[in-house]
Protein backbone atom coordinates (compact mmCIF):
# COMPACT_ATOMS: atom_id res chain seq x y z
CA UNK A 1 0.00 0.00 0.00
CA UNK A 2 0.94 3.67 -0.63
CA UNK A 3 1.07 5.24 2.58
CA UNK A 4 2.15 9.08 3.36
CA UNK A 5 2.88 10.49 6.57
CA UNK A 6 2.59 13.37 8.80
CA UNK A 7 3.73 13.71 12.54
CA UNK A 8 5.73 16.23 13.97
CA UNK A 9 7.66 14.23 16.45
CA UNK A 10 10.83 12.52 14.68
CA UNK A 11 11.28 9.98 16.96
CA UNK A 12 7.48 9.01 16.22
CA UNK A 13 7.99 9.66 12.68
CA UNK A 14 10.87 7.70 12.17
CA UNK A 15 9.74 4.70 13.76
CA UNK A 16 6.77 4.25 12.00
CA UNK A 17 8.52 4.52 8.76
CA UNK A 18 10.70 1.66 9.83
CA UNK A 19 7.40 -0.11 10.43
CA UNK A 20 5.74 0.83 7.86
CA UNK A 21 8.47 -0.54 5.75
CA UNK A 22 8.96 -3.29 7.87
CA UNK A 23 5.10 -4.05 6.54
CA UNK A 24 6.00 -4.08 3.30
CA UNK A 25 4.51 -0.77 2.29
CA UNK A 26 6.04 1.73 0.22
CA UNK A 27 6.06 5.18 1.77
CA UNK A 28 5.39 7.70 -0.67
CA UNK A 29 6.50 10.73 1.83
CA UNK A 30 6.64 11.80 5.60
CA UNK A 31 6.46 15.53 6.60
CA UNK A 32 6.60 17.47 10.63
CA UNK A 33 3.46 18.97 9.75
CA UNK A 34 0.04 19.14 8.08
CA UNK A 35 0.70 22.13 5.36
CA UNK A 36 3.81 20.20 4.00
CA UNK A 37 1.42 16.45 3.68
CA UNK A 38 -0.84 18.69 1.19
CA UNK A 39 1.73 19.98 -0.75
CA UNK A 40 3.36 16.27 -0.81
CA UNK A 41 0.15 14.73 -1.77
CA UNK A 42 -0.45 17.19 -4.51
CA UNK A 43 2.25 15.92 -6.60
CA UNK A 44 2.26 11.98 -5.11
CA UNK A 45 -0.14 9.77 -5.36
CA UNK A 46 -1.11 7.70 -2.22
CA UNK A 47 -3.65 5.29 -0.64
CA UNK A 48 -3.74 6.24 3.58
CA UNK A 49 -2.31 9.47 4.39
CA UNK A 50 -1.42 9.10 8.56
CA UNK A 51 -1.76 12.00 10.36
CA UNK A 52 -1.09 12.92 13.82
CA UNK A 53 -4.05 14.96 15.60
CA UNK A 54 -1.71 17.16 17.59
CA UNK A 55 0.87 18.82 15.06
CA UNK A 56 1.61 22.16 13.13
CA UNK A 57 -0.84 24.32 11.87
CA UNK A 58 -1.70 24.44 15.95
CA UNK A 59 -3.74 23.66 17.77
CA UNK A 60 -4.83 20.41 16.15
CA UNK A 61 -3.51 20.13 12.73
CA UNK A 62 -3.62 16.53 11.76
CA UNK A 63 -7.83 17.27 11.77
CA UNK A 64 -7.69 20.66 9.25
CA UNK A 65 -5.60 18.83 6.94
CA UNK A 66 -7.41 16.17 6.71
CA UNK A 67 -10.25 17.95 6.46
CA UNK A 68 -8.67 19.75 3.40
CA UNK A 69 -7.23 16.67 2.23
CA UNK A 70 -10.73 15.06 1.90
CA UNK A 71 -12.21 17.39 -0.27
CA UNK A 72 -8.80 17.11 -2.53
CA UNK A 73 -9.06 13.74 -2.61
CA UNK A 74 -12.03 12.09 -1.85
CA UNK A 75 -10.54 8.55 -2.45
CA UNK A 76 -8.08 8.65 -0.05
CA UNK A 77 -7.68 6.92 3.16
CA UNK A 78 -7.62 8.93 6.28
CA UNK A 79 -5.83 7.33 9.85
CA UNK A 80 -5.77 9.59 12.63
CA UNK A 81 -2.91 8.58 15.65
CA UNK A 82 -2.89 10.65 18.95
CA UNK A 83 -1.66 10.05 22.27
CA UNK A 84 -4.97 10.29 23.31
CA UNK A 85 -8.35 8.27 22.90
CA UNK A 86 -11.26 10.99 22.99
CA UNK A 87 -14.66 10.57 22.35
CA UNK A 88 -14.15 14.39 21.70
CA UNK A 89 -11.94 13.80 19.41
CA UNK A 90 -13.69 10.91 17.53
CA UNK A 91 -16.49 12.84 17.07
CA UNK A 92 -14.62 15.34 15.35
CA UNK A 93 -13.16 12.66 13.18
CA UNK A 94 -16.41 11.44 12.20
CA UNK A 95 -17.57 14.84 11.00
CA UNK A 96 -14.72 14.67 8.47
CA UNK A 97 -16.06 11.35 7.10
CA UNK A 98 -17.40 8.21 8.14
CA UNK A 99 -15.79 6.37 5.26
CA UNK A 100 -12.12 5.16 4.72
CA UNK A 101 -11.34 6.84 8.18
CA UNK A 102 -9.30 5.57 11.23
CA UNK A 103 -8.67 6.92 14.65
CA UNK A 104 -6.12 5.01 17.14
CA UNK A 105 -3.83 5.24 20.06
CA UNK A 106 -0.09 5.98 18.71
CA UNK A 107 0.91 3.05 20.85
CA UNK A 108 -1.07 0.52 19.78
CA UNK A 109 -0.37 0.41 16.14
CA UNK A 110 3.05 -1.02 17.23
CA UNK A 111 3.35 -4.17 15.64
CA UNK A 112 2.97 -5.19 11.84
CA UNK A 113 -0.31 -7.20 12.26
CA UNK A 114 -2.10 -4.01 13.84
CA UNK A 115 -0.97 -1.66 11.21
CA UNK A 116 -1.88 -3.36 8.70
CA UNK A 117 -4.45 -4.87 9.50
CA UNK A 118 -6.18 -1.10 10.34
CA UNK A 119 -4.36 -0.01 6.97
CA UNK A 120 -6.57 -2.64 5.36
CA UNK A 121 -9.42 -1.84 6.79
CA UNK A 122 -9.50 1.68 6.03
CA UNK A 123 -8.39 1.12 2.16
CA UNK A 124 -11.28 -1.18 1.82
CA UNK A 125 -13.83 1.95 2.82
CA UNK A 126 -14.49 0.80 6.45
CA UNK A 127 -13.55 3.09 9.40
CA UNK A 128 -11.30 2.25 12.20
CA UNK A 129 -12.35 2.84 15.99
CA UNK A 130 -9.16 2.66 18.59
CA UNK A 131 -10.68 -0.80 20.11
CA UNK A 132 -10.09 0.96 23.79
CA UNK A 133 -12.16 3.87 22.87
CA UNK A 134 -14.90 2.13 21.65
CA UNK A 135 -14.89 -0.30 24.73
CA UNK A 136 -15.44 2.66 27.27
CA UNK A 137 -18.16 4.03 25.42
CA UNK A 138 -20.41 1.04 25.38
CA UNK A 139 -19.29 0.33 29.21
CA UNK A 140 -19.88 3.90 30.32
CA UNK A 141 -22.56 5.08 28.00
CA UNK A 142 -24.09 8.98 29.02
CA UNK A 143 -26.36 8.91 31.54
CA UNK A 144 -29.73 8.88 30.38
CA UNK A 145 -28.47 5.83 27.98
CA UNK A 146 -27.16 3.82 30.64
CA UNK A 147 -30.60 1.44 31.75
CA UNK A 148 -31.29 0.49 28.24
CA UNK A 149 -27.63 -0.31 27.22
CA UNK A 150 -27.81 -2.50 30.68
CA UNK A 151 -30.65 -4.35 28.83
CA UNK A 152 -28.97 -6.18 26.44
CA UNK A 153 -27.56 -9.27 26.44
CA UNK A 154 -23.91 -10.23 27.32
CA UNK A 155 -23.56 -11.31 23.34
CA UNK A 156 -25.65 -7.70 22.26
CA UNK A 157 -22.71 -6.04 24.07
CA UNK A 158 -19.78 -7.55 22.87
CA UNK A 159 -21.16 -7.08 19.20
CA UNK A 160 -22.16 -3.02 20.10
CA UNK A 161 -18.57 -2.71 21.33
CA UNK A 162 -17.51 -4.04 17.82
CA UNK A 163 -20.05 -1.92 15.64
CA UNK A 164 -18.46 1.05 17.96
CA UNK A 165 -15.09 -0.25 16.40
CA UNK A 166 -16.69 0.05 13.06
CA UNK A 167 -16.34 -2.90 12.02
CA UNK A 168 -18.65 -4.73 9.48
CA UNK A 169 -20.45 -7.82 10.05
CA UNK A 170 -18.55 -9.89 8.24
CA UNK A 171 -15.56 -9.02 10.51
CA UNK A 172 -18.02 -9.19 13.78
CA UNK A 173 -18.68 -12.23 12.77
CA UNK A 174 -15.03 -13.40 13.05
CA UNK A 175 -14.01 -11.82 15.94
CA UNK A 176 -16.92 -13.65 17.35
CA UNK A 177 -17.22 -17.51 15.88
CA UNK A 178 -20.14 -17.46 14.86
CA UNK A 179 -22.12 -16.50 11.18
CA UNK A 180 -22.81 -13.45 9.74
CA UNK A 181 -26.89 -14.80 9.79
CA UNK A 182 -26.00 -14.20 13.69
CA UNK A 183 -24.55 -11.29 13.54
CA UNK A 184 -27.47 -9.72 11.55
CA UNK A 185 -30.20 -10.47 13.97
CA UNK A 186 -28.04 -9.47 17.09
CA UNK A 187 -27.53 -6.02 15.17
CA UNK A 188 -31.84 -6.11 14.45
CA UNK A 189 -32.30 -6.70 18.40
CA UNK A 190 -29.76 -4.11 19.58
CA UNK A 191 -31.05 -1.33 17.17
CA UNK A 192 -35.06 -2.20 18.49
CA UNK A 193 -34.13 -1.98 22.03
CA UNK A 194 -32.10 1.30 21.64
CA UNK A 195 -35.18 2.45 19.23
CA UNK A 196 -32.81 3.55 16.82
CA UNK A 197 -33.94 3.39 12.61
CA UNK A 198 -33.59 0.10 11.17
CA UNK A 199 -32.12 2.14 7.95
CA UNK A 200 -29.56 3.36 10.35
CA UNK A 201 -27.94 -0.77 10.37
CA UNK A 202 -26.39 0.00 6.61
CA UNK A 203 -22.87 -0.30 7.98
CA UNK A 204 -21.22 3.22 7.28
CA UNK A 205 -24.39 5.00 8.81
CA UNK A 206 -24.58 3.05 11.67
CA UNK A 207 -20.89 3.31 12.98
CA UNK A 208 -22.31 7.26 13.40
CA UNK A 209 -25.58 6.62 14.82
CA UNK A 210 -24.25 3.77 17.59
CA UNK A 211 -21.76 6.31 18.55
CA UNK A 212 -24.36 9.35 18.76
CA UNK A 213 -26.36 7.04 20.63
CA UNK A 214 -24.01 6.53 23.42
CA UNK A 215 -23.00 9.86 23.30
CA UNK A 216 -26.15 12.08 23.06
CA UNK A 217 -27.16 14.46 26.11
CA UNK A 218 -24.05 14.22 27.25
CA UNK A 219 -22.73 16.24 23.87
CA UNK A 220 -24.81 18.56 22.10
CA UNK A 221 -21.32 18.85 19.47
CA UNK B 1 9.60 43.19 58.94
CA UNK B 2 6.07 42.23 60.32
CA UNK B 3 4.41 38.54 60.30
CA UNK B 4 1.54 38.34 60.31
CA UNK B 5 0.13 35.52 63.27
CA UNK B 6 0.16 32.01 62.49
CA UNK B 7 -3.03 31.04 61.95
CA UNK B 8 -3.29 26.89 61.10
CA UNK B 9 -6.79 26.51 60.75
CA UNK B 10 -7.68 29.48 58.62
CA UNK B 11 -8.77 29.16 55.18
CA UNK B 12 -5.85 31.03 53.46
CA UNK B 13 -3.14 28.37 55.48
CA UNK B 14 -5.76 24.93 54.75
CA UNK B 15 -5.44 26.04 50.87
CA UNK B 16 -1.35 26.43 50.96
CA UNK B 17 -1.75 22.78 52.80
CA UNK B 18 -3.82 21.37 50.13
CA UNK B 19 -1.50 22.48 46.88
CA UNK B 20 1.44 21.12 48.53
CA UNK B 21 -0.05 18.19 49.25
CA UNK B 22 -1.50 17.93 45.90
CA UNK B 23 1.99 18.33 44.67
CA UNK B 24 3.30 15.89 46.90
CA UNK B 25 0.70 13.40 45.52
CA UNK B 26 1.07 13.80 42.21
CA UNK B 27 5.31 13.12 42.59
CA UNK B 28 4.06 9.93 44.27
CA UNK B 29 2.47 8.99 41.55
CA UNK B 30 4.57 9.73 38.87
CA UNK B 31 7.37 7.59 41.07
CA UNK B 32 4.73 4.59 42.63
CA UNK B 33 3.68 4.11 38.69
CA UNK B 34 5.70 4.91 35.26
CA UNK B 35 9.09 5.43 36.76
CA UNK B 36 8.67 1.83 38.92
CA UNK B 37 7.19 -0.02 35.51
CA UNK B 38 9.80 1.69 33.48
CA UNK B 39 12.79 0.14 35.90
CA UNK B 40 11.07 -3.18 35.76
CA UNK B 41 10.77 -3.27 31.61
CA UNK B 42 14.50 -2.35 31.67
CA UNK B 43 15.00 -5.88 33.88
CA UNK B 44 12.47 -7.52 31.36
CA UNK B 45 14.88 -6.20 28.00
CA UNK B 46 17.89 -7.74 30.28
CA UNK B 47 15.88 -10.73 29.87
CA UNK B 48 14.57 -10.76 26.99
CA UNK B 49 18.09 -9.98 25.33
CA UNK B 50 19.66 -13.85 27.08
CA UNK B 51 16.77 -15.35 26.06
CA UNK B 52 17.62 -13.83 22.15
CA UNK B 53 21.24 -15.21 22.68
CA UNK B 54 20.52 -18.31 23.91
CA UNK B 55 17.79 -18.60 21.57
CA UNK B 56 15.04 -19.78 24.08
CA UNK B 57 11.60 -18.73 24.80
CA UNK B 58 9.34 -17.30 22.20
CA UNK B 59 10.36 -13.87 21.60
CA UNK B 60 7.02 -12.79 19.56
CA UNK B 61 5.50 -13.01 22.72
CA UNK B 62 7.85 -11.41 25.63
CA UNK B 63 7.43 -8.43 22.73
CA UNK B 64 4.05 -7.92 22.88
CA UNK B 65 3.78 -8.36 26.62
CA UNK B 66 6.30 -5.70 26.72
CA UNK B 67 4.39 -3.19 24.51
CA UNK B 68 1.14 -4.31 26.84
CA UNK B 69 3.50 -2.65 29.74
CA UNK B 70 4.50 0.30 27.75
CA UNK B 71 0.72 1.13 26.86
CA UNK B 72 -0.03 1.15 31.01
CA UNK B 73 2.95 3.03 31.86
CA UNK B 74 1.44 5.77 29.09
CA UNK B 75 -2.44 5.42 29.94
CA UNK B 76 -0.64 6.23 33.74
CA UNK B 77 1.61 9.36 32.70
CA UNK B 78 -2.06 10.89 31.00
CA UNK B 79 -3.33 10.10 34.13
CA UNK B 80 -0.96 11.88 35.77
CA UNK B 81 -0.79 14.61 33.06
CA UNK B 82 -4.08 14.99 33.26
CA UNK B 83 -4.34 15.98 36.78
CA UNK B 84 -2.25 18.88 36.31
CA UNK B 85 -3.68 20.27 33.53
CA UNK B 86 -6.29 18.22 31.21
CA UNK B 87 -5.12 18.75 27.56
CA UNK B 88 -8.85 18.60 26.68
CA UNK B 89 -9.57 21.22 28.71
CA UNK B 90 -7.13 23.38 27.44
CA UNK B 91 -7.55 23.01 23.74
CA UNK B 92 -11.30 23.02 23.63
CA UNK B 93 -12.77 24.15 27.70
CA UNK B 94 -14.97 23.34 30.17
CA UNK B 95 -17.79 21.14 28.48
CA UNK B 96 -15.20 18.84 26.36
CA UNK B 97 -13.19 18.41 29.14
CA UNK B 98 -16.02 17.71 32.04
CA UNK B 99 -17.99 15.36 29.47
CA UNK B 100 -14.77 13.26 28.94
CA UNK B 101 -14.08 13.06 32.72
CA UNK B 102 -17.74 12.75 32.99
CA UNK B 103 -17.31 9.15 30.63
CA UNK B 104 -14.68 8.01 32.88
CA UNK B 105 -16.53 8.16 36.36
CA UNK B 106 -18.30 5.19 37.66
CA UNK B 107 -21.14 7.68 38.93
CA UNK B 108 -23.71 8.70 36.12
CA UNK B 109 -22.80 12.09 35.57
CA UNK B 110 -24.66 14.39 32.70
CA UNK B 111 -23.04 17.18 31.80
CA UNK B 112 -24.76 20.56 30.07
CA UNK B 113 -22.07 23.26 28.85
CA UNK B 114 -22.79 26.30 26.52
CA UNK B 115 -20.17 26.52 23.90
CA UNK B 116 -17.50 29.43 24.66
CA UNK B 117 -14.71 29.92 26.61
CA UNK B 118 -13.63 31.34 29.69
CA UNK B 119 -10.34 32.61 31.26
CA UNK B 120 -7.49 29.79 31.68
CA UNK B 121 -7.29 30.44 35.39
CA UNK B 122 -11.27 30.40 35.45
CA UNK B 123 -11.31 27.12 33.64
CA UNK B 124 -8.59 25.32 35.46
CA UNK B 125 -10.04 26.16 39.01
CA UNK B 126 -13.50 25.15 37.91
CA UNK B 127 -12.41 21.76 36.57
CA UNK B 128 -10.38 20.91 39.33
CA UNK B 129 -13.06 21.86 41.58
CA UNK B 130 -15.67 19.63 39.78
CA UNK B 131 -13.23 17.29 39.89
CA UNK B 132 -13.08 16.97 43.68
CA UNK B 133 -16.98 16.98 44.05
CA UNK B 134 -17.28 14.21 41.93
CA UNK B 135 -14.36 12.04 43.15
CA UNK B 136 -15.89 12.21 46.76
CA UNK B 137 -19.30 10.97 45.78
CA UNK B 138 -20.42 7.70 47.17
CA UNK B 139 -21.99 5.20 44.45
CA UNK B 140 -25.42 6.24 43.75
CA UNK B 141 -28.24 6.01 41.64
CA UNK B 142 -28.89 9.42 41.64
CA UNK B 143 -27.54 11.20 38.44
CA UNK B 144 -25.57 14.23 39.10
CA UNK B 145 -26.16 17.20 36.76
CA UNK B 146 -23.66 19.77 36.05
CA UNK B 147 -24.50 22.53 33.92
CA UNK B 148 -22.02 25.31 32.86
CA UNK B 149 -22.96 28.94 31.69
CA UNK B 150 -22.14 32.06 31.17
CA UNK B 151 -24.39 34.66 33.00
CA UNK B 152 -23.81 38.82 33.04
CA UNK B 153 -21.15 38.65 36.14
CA UNK B 154 -18.84 35.60 34.75
CA UNK B 155 -19.27 31.77 34.73
CA UNK B 156 -22.32 30.02 36.47
CA UNK B 157 -21.64 26.63 37.05
CA UNK B 158 -24.30 24.35 39.08
CA UNK B 159 -23.80 20.70 40.59
CA UNK B 160 -27.00 19.15 41.36
CA UNK B 161 -26.92 15.79 43.37
CA UNK B 162 -23.70 16.14 45.34
CA UNK B 163 -22.69 15.94 48.45
CA UNK B 164 -22.94 19.74 49.67
CA UNK B 165 -20.61 18.73 52.34
CA UNK B 166 -18.03 19.31 49.41
CA UNK B 167 -18.95 22.94 49.24
CA UNK B 168 -16.25 24.44 51.45
CA UNK B 169 -13.80 22.67 49.33
CA UNK B 170 -15.03 24.53 46.58
CA UNK B 171 -15.60 27.62 48.17
CA UNK B 172 -11.82 27.11 49.13
CA UNK B 173 -10.83 26.98 45.56
CA UNK B 174 -12.90 29.75 43.81
CA UNK B 175 -12.46 32.05 46.58
CA UNK B 176 -9.24 33.25 45.20
CA UNK B 177 -10.77 34.54 41.75
CA UNK B 178 -12.90 36.46 43.59
CA UNK B 179 -15.73 33.64 43.09
CA UNK B 180 -18.66 32.80 45.45
CA UNK B 181 -21.03 29.87 46.16
CA UNK B 182 -24.47 29.02 47.56
CA UNK B 183 -25.44 25.54 48.82
CA UNK B 184 -29.04 24.75 48.43
CA UNK B 185 -30.53 21.33 50.71
CA UNK B 186 -28.03 19.78 53.05
CA UNK B 187 -26.88 16.13 52.89
CA UNK B 188 -27.44 15.57 48.82
CA UNK B 189 -28.09 18.89 47.45
CA UNK B 190 -26.82 21.59 44.58
CA UNK B 191 -23.39 23.72 45.10
CA UNK B 192 -23.85 26.85 42.54
CA UNK B 193 -20.43 28.36 41.96
CA UNK B 194 -20.12 32.08 40.57
CA UNK B 195 -16.68 33.19 39.59
CA UNK B 196 -16.42 36.79 37.80
CA UNK B 197 -14.21 37.11 34.66
CA UNK B 198 -14.67 38.72 31.17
Amino acid sequence: MRVALAEDGALFREGLVMLLEAAGHEVVGCTADGDSLIELLARVPADVAILDIRMPPEPDGGLSTAERLRAAHPGLGLLFLSHYAEAHYLMRVLRIGTESIGYRLKEKVGSVDVLSDTLTRIRDREIVIEPLLARRLVERPSANRRDVVASLSEREVSVLRLMAEGRANGGIAGQLFVTPKAVEKHIANIFTKLGLPSDAAEHHRRVLAVLTYLRSQQDGT
Amino acid sequence: MTLEPHDAGGARRHRADEHWDRRRDLERQLHDGPALRIAALTLRLGLLARKARDGTGDLQHDIEDLQGELHIVLQELRAIADRIYPRLLQEAGLGPALRELASTLPVPVRVDAAAGRFDPSVEGVAYFAVLDVLEDLRPATRTVDITVRRDDDGLALDLRNVDTGQGVTVGDRIRWLGGAIEIVGGGVGTIKVRIPCE
